[in-house]
């Protein structure tokens, strides 16, 4: 570790101010000390240079996935003021709202005796990939409904129940959502796109509940041992890229209109109450509700070909819950004893908020929303709860996943997809892609182990291990 | 090849060199699509689009350009072949390519945006060098 970085408590580190120049707050991580040889200068920089942003309470954070990003590392967050801070496309990411959700269902591992077949079923019914095309015929109309009202509007079309909308961060559809700052180019890459999975770290698996650790809470979630589960991880799609794209070139003017210095142009930011911060976010609401819309067209997908596949009903597979990773929002958090609005970014983490919180469905008020934190392809997805230290620590955040150790191109160099894949299947994992360099891109190596990195915000006490979900067979996108 | 892959933990990071500035945009370009479609086969070309794109600076430019380009690709199901680009303080011309085919062009993985972090587009002795990352 750094020599200037200082361990405040087992799991706690703070980069002091005077790391770079211009830190007005120090940065805080939580990392194991396993985890912290995984942690590049990189990273550290970059949770530094956030703490250079005007308005950024308290410090800069990193939850025990950070890594390399750019803007903010990867498992970054940060909370502005509402009257000196910033909004910043770099504390948010391309993908905005690139999250996960989870369905349950009532079957169990013996009810699937060909889980190959069943993930080449998927892979023909959710288009998946570079260059996919999406499986809804939206029109202007439809992609304005999901701008504005995300999730509610894709189950008004009949895509899911309303139930499912009570499950989705925000109820699957941010307030303050401008399509007006939605772009023409935005809207074009949007509709042909609704409703498909994408690539990169994007994916749809089958897992089977292993293990339970908290079983009052896990009852609540509506999780039971031995059960199937189907996780699905995607965002926003082109429409979010290119509403981050064009917001970053405004915001680039922004910077030099509001004369904010900057470490990294990739931090580009406008005052929260200027225009251009209003118009952000605006945009990015609408692409984060648009996000939530997709994931909601997959999930009924899903059910439609288990429904057929399985003889079981639509409404025997509820959503438990959908987070959103990637994300700038407006919450109240106490700041120096004081409840003030102020608004957090998380760029690769997820929202904790733990019991008592106004924004969870009553069945939740006790004990923290779920929180739901996907492995790698070959290692384990953990149910979390949300908790009260979370929202004394981290603004009510946590890890978003397990966060890369190795690059892409050395894991194609070490191992081909087909010697990843067949490792897999020896483990009972089938493996499923557009091709075999997405599978060896994304190994299991290359990852930070799932288990420590949620190992460490439990032992934090920034989140709560609930249940621990072993994957079964798996789509990259 | 005029780009090589360097390392980066979770994204693209490219090294560009070309000997001008018209072909360093060729070539990011195709840097780009060999990222979202792996090794593809040179084909006749079968469509045509024009390009353009404006900045303040160099590094604007080639992020604007690019990032045109991805829309394109997206938009279009354009697989790049062939530029012909004028590049003086703003950026126009044409991209030649065919239409993506499952069959050839499903060996990449998606870009969702063109980044300023660690960008650096340098004179050197030979010409020109850029470095960026593509977020995937």
């Amino acid at each position: 570790m750094n020599a200037q970085i200082r361990q405040t408590a087992a799991n706690e580190w703070e980069i002091p101010r005077g790391f770079v120049p211009g830190m007005r707050v120090p940065g805080r991580f939580f990392l194991s000390k396993n985890l912290a040889e995984t942690l590049e200068d990189g990273a550290l920089t970059q949770l530094a240079n956030v703490a250079t942003l005007p308005g950024i309470i308290r410090c800069s954070l990193g939850m025990p996935d950070i890594h390399w990003g750019y803007g903010f590392p990867i498992g970054g967050v940060g909370a502005f003021d509402a009257e000196t801070g910033v909004i910043s496309p770099g504390g948010v990411g391309f993908d905005i709202n690139c999250g996960v959700r989870m369905i349950t269902t009532p079957l169990h591992v013996s009810d699937i005796p060909d889980m190959p077949g069943l993930i080449e079923d998927l892979f023909t019914a959710v288009p998946t990939g570079v260059g996919s095309k999406s499986p809804c015929r939206l029109s202007q109309q439809d992609l304005t409904g999901m701008l504005e009202n995300g999730a509610k509007h894709a189950v008004m079309m009949g895509y899911g129940t309303e139930r499912d909308i009570l499950r989705c961060e925000e109820n699957g559809a941010m307030d303050g959502a401008q399509p007006e700052h939605v772009s023409k180019k935005a809207r074009q890459r949007g509709i042909p796109q609704c409703g498909t999975l994408g690539s990169g770290n994007h994916f749809l698996e089958i897992q089977t509940v292993d293990k339970i650790e908290d079983q009052e809470t896990a009852d609540l979630f509506g999780v039971t041992e031995g059960q199937i589960c189907v996780m699905i991880h995607c965002g926003s799609r082109g429409l979010g890229h290119q509403v981050c794209t064009d917001h970053l070139q405004i915001l680039e003017q922004a910077v030099h209109t509001y004369g904010i210095e900057l470490p990294d142009r990739q931090l580009a930011c406008a005052p929260l109450s200027s225009p251009e911060g209003e118009a952000y976010f605006g945009a990015m609401a609408a692409s984060a509700n648009y996000a939530w819309a997709n994931r909601q067209i997959i999930t009924h997908i899903v059910r439609e070909l288990f429904v057929k596949k399985f003889r079981i009903e639509y409404e025997e597979m509820p959503l438990v819950y959908d987070v959103a990773h990637n994300v700038a929002k407006w919450e109240e958090h106490d700041v120096n004893g004081v409840r003030q609005n102020v608004c957090v970014h998380r760029k690769g983490a997820t929202r904790a908020f733990g019991p008592g919180r106004r924004e969870l469905p009553h069945e939740f008020q006790g004990c923290g929303q779920p929180v739901i934190i996907p492995g790698s392809m070959g290692t384990p997805s953990y149910l979390l709860a949300g908790t009260k230290g979370a929202m004394e620590k981290t603004f009510g955040s946590t890890c978003h996943g397990s966060g890369r150790v190795q690059s892409r191109s050395s894991a194609k160099k070490s191992q081909t997809g087909e010697e990843v894949a067949r490792a897999l299947l020896a483990q009972g994992i089938v493996v499923r892609a557009p091709n075999q360099a997405a599978i060896a891109e994304e190994a299991p190596e290359v990852y930070k182990s799932s288990s420590e990195v949620v190992r460490t915000v439990h032992d934090a006490g920034i989140s709560r291990i609930i249940a621990r979900l072993r994957p079964l067979g798996v789509i990259k996108g | 090849m005029v780009f090589e892959e360097l390392e980066h933990t979770a994204d693209i990071r490219m090294r560009i060199t070309a000997p001008d500035l018209s072909s360093l945009f060729a070539e990011s370009g195709f840097a780009l699509a060999r990222t979202l479609y792996g090794d593809y086969p040179r084909e006749t070309p079968a469509v045509s689009f024009s390009l353009q794109a404006d900045g303040k600076d160099p590094e604007e430019l080639i992020v604007n350009f690019l990032s045109e380009l991805l829309f394109l690709t997206e938009t279009e199901y354009l697989v790049p072949q062939k530029f012909t680009l004028t590049v003086g303080p703003s950026v126009s011309g044409t991209v030649q390519g065919v239409l993506f085919d499952r069959q050839k062009h499903a060996g990449g993985t998606g870009v969702k945006g063109i980044s300023y972090s660690g960008l650096s587009l340098t004179k050197t002795e030979t010409g020109y060098e850029l470095i960026i990352i593509f977020d995937i």
